[in-house]
C-alpha cells in the first residue's frame, strides 16, 4: 500500500515547485519498525515544510516521543497548493515524512497550533488524510487528534475538530497520553470515549472539549461551561517543566536538505519572560521564567553542533538579553565557537540591555541591520502597554550599532493599541527621524553611507490571557485611516515605512478570542478550499467575512466588542497560572499609564508561582 | 603525493570523494547539496581545511553539478585536509553521518583535474505509452540525424544549437519484460559543451509521441553512471 503512495508521490515530484519539501530522507530522522512499535504518532505542522522544520517545539517533542521504544513519532507538513492539486488529481493522501504511510493509519495525530491563521491548514490536512473533520464523526478505528501550542490556550474555534488538547508544555503530557493509549489498547479496553475520559481524569493538562457543555446568553456571550462528568477538572491547568536543566533537549536534529526559515541550532536558554508587555500573550502563558544554567546550555550547544554540523547557534528565548547569566553564557560559548567557526546570533533584542559587549559577541555583524521593538511612538503609550523602554535607551542602542558600522535599523511598532491618539502615531515617525539624526551625529558612523531606518507597523490584535483581553480592536476603517495618517507623517526620505494588512489582523482577532460557534465557519471555509491563510497570496478577506456570515456569526462581535469586566470568556476553562485578577489589575494600570516592574525587580503576584519552577524569580508559593 | 607528516594548514592535502545521490534525493538541488556537504563535513569530524578571511568555510569543489531530477552513482567532490587522515577513515566517518541515498563510494587522492572530464554516461529509463521495438527504432533514427537542432536556455536568452556532435554514443533498446525504453548515452560534459540528458528527453517529447500524456502513467528516470576523459572511453578518476 504505502510503497504505492511513495511511488505516486515520486512521480508527481517532477511537476511541483520545490520538490525537496516532500522527498524526506533527511539525516537525523528517526526510523523504526512499525510492526514493533505500539503507537504511531504523526506530528503535524500546519504550514509549509520550511516553517515547520524551523519549529523548536517540534524538534523537542519529536525527540521526547521517539526516546520511547514503543512509540514512533513521525512528521507531516501542509503540502503547498501546487502539491495539493497533484495529490487530489492522483488520489495521494497526506503521508508522514519518515515512513510515507498515510496519516489515517496512525494511532495519534498531533497538531501544533502556532498562530490562528493556520487553522484552515489543520482542517485541510485532515481532509487530505481522508478523515472526517469533526471529532464526533471519527470512530474508534480512526486516529485520535490532539492539539497543542500557544493557540490551544483558546482553541475553542477549532474545538469541534479535535478530540483533545494538551495545554502547556507537552514534554511529559504527550508521553503519558500515548502510554495510556498503549495500555488501554493492550488491555483490550480501548474505546475512544473511555480513553479520553481516563486521560482527562488522570493526565494533567488534557482538555477534552466534548466533555464540556457550553451555553450562551441571549446577547451571544458565554453563560457557562459545564463538565458532563463529575470527576473531570472544572478548569484545565497548564503543564510546565519545572526544571529546565533536567528537561529533555535534543542531542540531534532532523537535517533539512533545503533551506528552512531557522536553518541553525536553536538553543532554548530559558522559558517564560520577566517582562509583562500588556499586549503580549507569550509573556503571560509561558510564565514563570525558568532558566537553564550556562554549563548545561554549553553542553547542549556543543552536542548539537557536533551532531548537526550547523555553523550558527541562535540563542532563542522571548527576550534573550534578559537572561540573568547572558555574559557568562556568551563567554563560555565563545570559548569553543570561535575556534570552530561557529557564530552566535540573537533573535530578539531589547534596547535597554543591548550593549557593546553583547554586540561584539554575536553574529549579527554579518548582516548590516539590527532590529528593535519600541512598539509605540510615545513614552505615554509605551507606559500604557508596559513596554519599559525609553527613547534614551533606543538612542544608546542604535549608537552601539552605528559605532560598529551598521547603517540599517529596523523598528517594530503596533498601531491600534488601547488609548492611542494621533500624537502616538506622529511619535512613531518622529522616533524614526530621531534615529536618522542620531546616525549623522555619531562621529564613528560609516562614512559616506546613508542610514536606512525601516519602521514596520503591525495592527494590534487583542489576545486571550493578556491584560488587553477585554479590549476592542480598531475597525478596518480606523486601521486604514491610521495607516494612511502615519504614512503622511513619515516625510524623512531615510525612513522606510511598511505595515501589516489590517484585514488579516481582523480575522486573527476574530479567531483569537473566538468561541466554539466559529467551528461552523471554519468548516465552511474548509469546504470552500481555504488554506495557507497566513500567506498573503492565499488570504481572501471577503471570503472570510462571507463564511463567518454563513455560519450566522458577526465578525465585529469578536473583534470590535469591549468585554464587560465580569464576562465569562471561552478560555476561562483554561488555567495558565496567571490569574484573571492580575490581568484586570494590569488592564486598570494601563489606563492609569502606570507601569509594572519586571519580575526580577519585583514580584507583582500574577499567580504563576503556584505552578512551581526552578531558577525562576518567583517567590515560593 | 604528500607524506602524512607534511600535511598542515599551510600545506593541505587534496582528497577526492566519490559519492552517490540517488532515490528521492535526486530532487535536491546542487546549491542545497553544497550546503548539505558543508554540514556533513563538520559533523563527520574530518580535519577539513578552511579558507582564511572574514567568513571561513571548508573548500568544496564539485566536478559536474547534477540537475534536479537526475540521480548519480559517480559524483565527485574535492576537499582539502589540514591534517593527515587515511582515506578509509574519511570514507567511514562521512558515511557514518550520511544516509543511503547520499553516501560515499570511495575516497582517494586525485591524480587528475576536473577540467579533464570529457564525457558523462547516463542510463535513461522511460515508461511511456506504446513503448515497443518500433519506438526504440524511431528514437534511434531521431538521434542519428545530423544536425539535431534544439533550443537551449542560456544567460543571453534562447540559442539554437546542434546537439548531434555532443552525443558520443547512444544505444536504445526496448525491454519487453519491464515494458521500458532504455537509453544508454555518453554525452559531452566539458564546461563549454555540457549536454544535459534532459535535452534528449525534450527532443523525444518534441518529435515523437513520448511522455506526452499523464505524469502518473508516463515517466522517466535518469542515472549518471560514469565520467570519461576526452576520448569518451577511459574512465575519469
Ligand atoms: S509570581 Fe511574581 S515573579 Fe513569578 S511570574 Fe508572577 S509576577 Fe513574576
Amino acid at each position: 500500500m504505502s510503497r504505492n503512495y511513495r511511488e505516486r508521490l515520486d512521480n508527481v515530484l517532477r511537476a511541483v515547485q520545490k520538490p525537496g519539501r516532500y522527498c524526506g530522507g533527511e539525516y537525523g530522522q528517526t526510523l523504526k519498525d512499525k510492526e514493533k512499535v505500539k503507537a504511531r504518532f504523526a506530528f503535524c505542522f500546519p504550514d509549509s515544510y520550511e516553517i515547520g522544520m524551523s519549529n523548536l517545539g517540534i524538534r523537542i517533542l519529536y525527540g521526547v516521543l521517539n526516546r520511547e521504544d514503543d512509540i514512533w513519532c513521525e512528521r507531516a507538513y501542509a503540502p503547498w497548493p501546487d502539491m495539493e492539486e497533484m495529490m487530489k488529481k492522483y488520489d495521494i493522501p497526506l503521508t508522514a515524512a519518515e515512513s510515507g504511510d498515510p496519516l489515517s493509519e496512525f494511532d495519534i495525530i498531533g497538531f501544533t497550533l502556532q498562530y490562528e491563521m493556520c487553522y484552515t491548514n489543520v482542517l485541510n490536512m485532515l481532509k487530505l488524510s481522508g478523515l472526517p473533520l469533526r471529532a464526533e464523526d471519527r470512530g474508534d478505528d480512526m486516529p485520535i487528534v490532539i492539539g497543542g501550542g500557544p493557540c490551544s490556550y483558546n482553541a475553542e474555534p477549532v474545538a469541534d475538530f479535535f478530540d483533545c488538547f494538551s495545554i502547556g508544555e507537552g514534554e511529559e503530557a504527550l508521553v503519558e497520553f500515548t502510554k495510556l493509549y498503549i495500555k488501554m489498547k493492550e488491555e483490550g479496553r480501548y474505546t475512544k470515549k473511555d480513553f479520553l475520559l481516563e486521560a482527562a481524569k488522570t493526565i494533567g493538562g488534557i482538555y477534552v472539549p466534548s466533555f464540556y457543555d457550553v451555553t450562551y446568553n441571549e446577547n451571544g456571550t458565554i453563560k457557562a461551561y459545564t463538565p458532563i462528568y463529575d470527576d473531570i477538572p472544572k478548569k484545565i491547568t497548564k503543564r510546565i517543566m519545572k526544571d529546565m536543566d533536567k528537561s529533555y533537549f535534543p542531542d540531534k536534529l532532523v537535517m533539512p536538505y533545503i533551506e528552512t526559515v531557522q536553518d541553525r541550532i536553536m538553543l532554548e536558554v530559558y522559558r517564560g519572560c520577566i517582562r509583562g508587555c500588556r499586549f503580549c500573550q507569550a509573556g503571560i502563558i509561558y510564565r514563570p521564567v525558568r532558566e537553564k544554567t550556562p554549563a548545561v546550555l554549553c553542553r547542549q550547544a556543543k552536542c548539537l553542533y557536533e551532531n548537526t554540523g550547523y555553523d550558527e547557534i541562535s540563542l532563542s528565548s522571548l527576550s534573550i538579553s534578559d537572561y540573568s547569566q547572558i555574559q557568562d553564557l556568551t563567554t563560555k560559548l565563545l570559548e569553543w565557537t570561535n575556534e570552530n567557526k561557529v557564530s552566535l546570533s540573537l533573535p530578539s533584542l531589547r534596547v535597554d540591555s543591548f550593549t557593546k559587549e553583547l554586540m561584539d559577541k554575536i553574529a549579527t555583524v554579518r548582516s548590516s541591520s539590527l532590529t528593535f521593538a519600541p512598539e509605540a511612538g510615545t513614552q505615554r503609550l509605551r507606559d500604557v502597554i508596559n513596554k519599559n523602554v525609553f527613547e534614551d535607551d533606543l538612542m544608546r542602542a542604535v549608537n552601539v550599532a552605528f559605532d560598529a558600522g551598521k547603517t540599517q535599523v529596523k523598528l517594530y511598532f503596533m498601531n491600534g493599541l488601547p488609548t492611542e491618539t494621533s500624537e502616538d502615531l506622529e511619535g512613531i515617525a518622529k522616533l524614526a527621524t530621531n534615529v536618522v539624526n542620531e546616525y549623522y551625529r555619531n562621529p564613528n558612523r560609516r562614512k559616506g553611507k546613508s542610514p536606512q531606518v525601516t519602521i514596520s507597523v503591525a495592527c494590534f490584535v487583542p489576545k486571550p490571557f493578556t491584560p488587553f483581553q477585554w479590549e476592542t480592536q480598531d475597525t478596518l476603517e480606523e486601521f486604514e485611516e491610521k495607516i494612511e495618517y502615519l504614512g503622511d507623517c513619515v516625510t524623512d526620505r531615510k525612513v522606510r515605512y511598511t505595515h501589516h494588512d489590517p484585514r488579516t489582523s481582523r480575522i486573527e482577532a476574530v479567531l483569537a478570542r473566538g468561541d466554539r460557534r466559529l467551528g461552523k465557519a471554519l468548516e465552511i471555509a474548509c469546504e470552500e478550499g481555504f488554506r495557507f491563510d497566513a500567506w498573503e497570496e492565499y488570504f481572501d478577506y471577503d471570503k472570510w467575512i462571507s463564511v463567518i456570515e454563513k455560519a450566522g456569526l458577526d465578525a465585529s462581535f469578536y473583534a470590535n466588542r469591549r468585554r464587560d469586566d465580569d464576562e465569562i470568556f471561552p478560555w476561562d476553562i483554561i488555567d495558565c497560572g496567571v490569574t484573571k485578577e492580575f490581568l484586570m489589575r494590569e488592564r486598570n494600570n494601563a489606563y492609569l499609564g502606570k507601569t509594572t516592574p519586571s519580575c526580577r525587580e519585583k514580584c507583582s503576584a500574577c499567580g504563576a508561582n503556584t505552578l512551581g519552577g526552578e531558577r525562576s524569580c518567583c517567590p515560593q508559593k | 603525493m604528500l607524506s602524512p607528516k607534511m600535511i598542515s594548514d599551510e600545506n593541505p592535502q587534496n582528497i577526492r570523494i566519490k559519492f552517490r545521490k540517488v532515490g528521492m534525493l535526486r530532487y535536491i538541488s546542487h546549491l542545497d547539496l553544497q550546503r548539505t556537504f558543508a554540514k556533513v563535513i563538520v559533523r563527520s569530524g574530518i580535519p577539513a581545511w578552511y579558507t582564511k578571511g572574514f567568513n571561513p568555510h571548508a573548500k568544496l569543489v564539485f566536478a559536474l553539478p547534477l540537475s534536479i531530477g537526475t540521480q548519480s552513482e559517480c559524483e565527485l567532490l574535492d576537499i582539502r585536509l589540514s591534517r593527515y587522515m587515511s582515506c578509509d577513515e574519511v570514507k567511514e566517518r562521512l558515511n557514518s553521518v550520511l544516509t543511503d541515498e547520499l553516501s560515499v563510494i570511495d575516497v582517494y587522492e586525485p591524480e587528475s583535474k576536473f577540467q579533464d572530464i570529457g564525457y558523462a554516461k547516463y542510463e535513461i529509463n522511460i515508461v511511456t505509452n506504446g513503448a515497443s521495438d518500433d519506438m526504440a527504432d524511431n528514437i534511434r533514427a531521431l538521434f542519428s540525424k545530423k544536425p539535431i537542432l534544439m533550443f537551449k536556455h542560456t544567460k543571453s536568452g534562447e540559442k539554437e544549437i546542434d546537439i548531434a556532435p555532443l552525443i558520443d554514443t547512444l544505444n536504445v533498446s526496448y525491454d519487453g519484460e519491464c515494458d521500458l525504453i532504455r537509453l544508454s548515452a555518453t554525452l559531452s560534459a566539458t564546461s563549454e559543451n555540457y549536454l544535459s540528458p534532459e535535452m534528449l528527453i525534450t527532443a523525444m517529447k518534441d518529435s515523437l509521441e513520448i511522455l506526452s500524456t499523464d505524469i502518473m502513467s508516463e515517466n522517466y528516470t535518469i542515472m549518471r553512471t560514469a565520467l570519461y576523459l576526452a576520448d569518451g572511453k577511459t574512465e575519469f578518476k
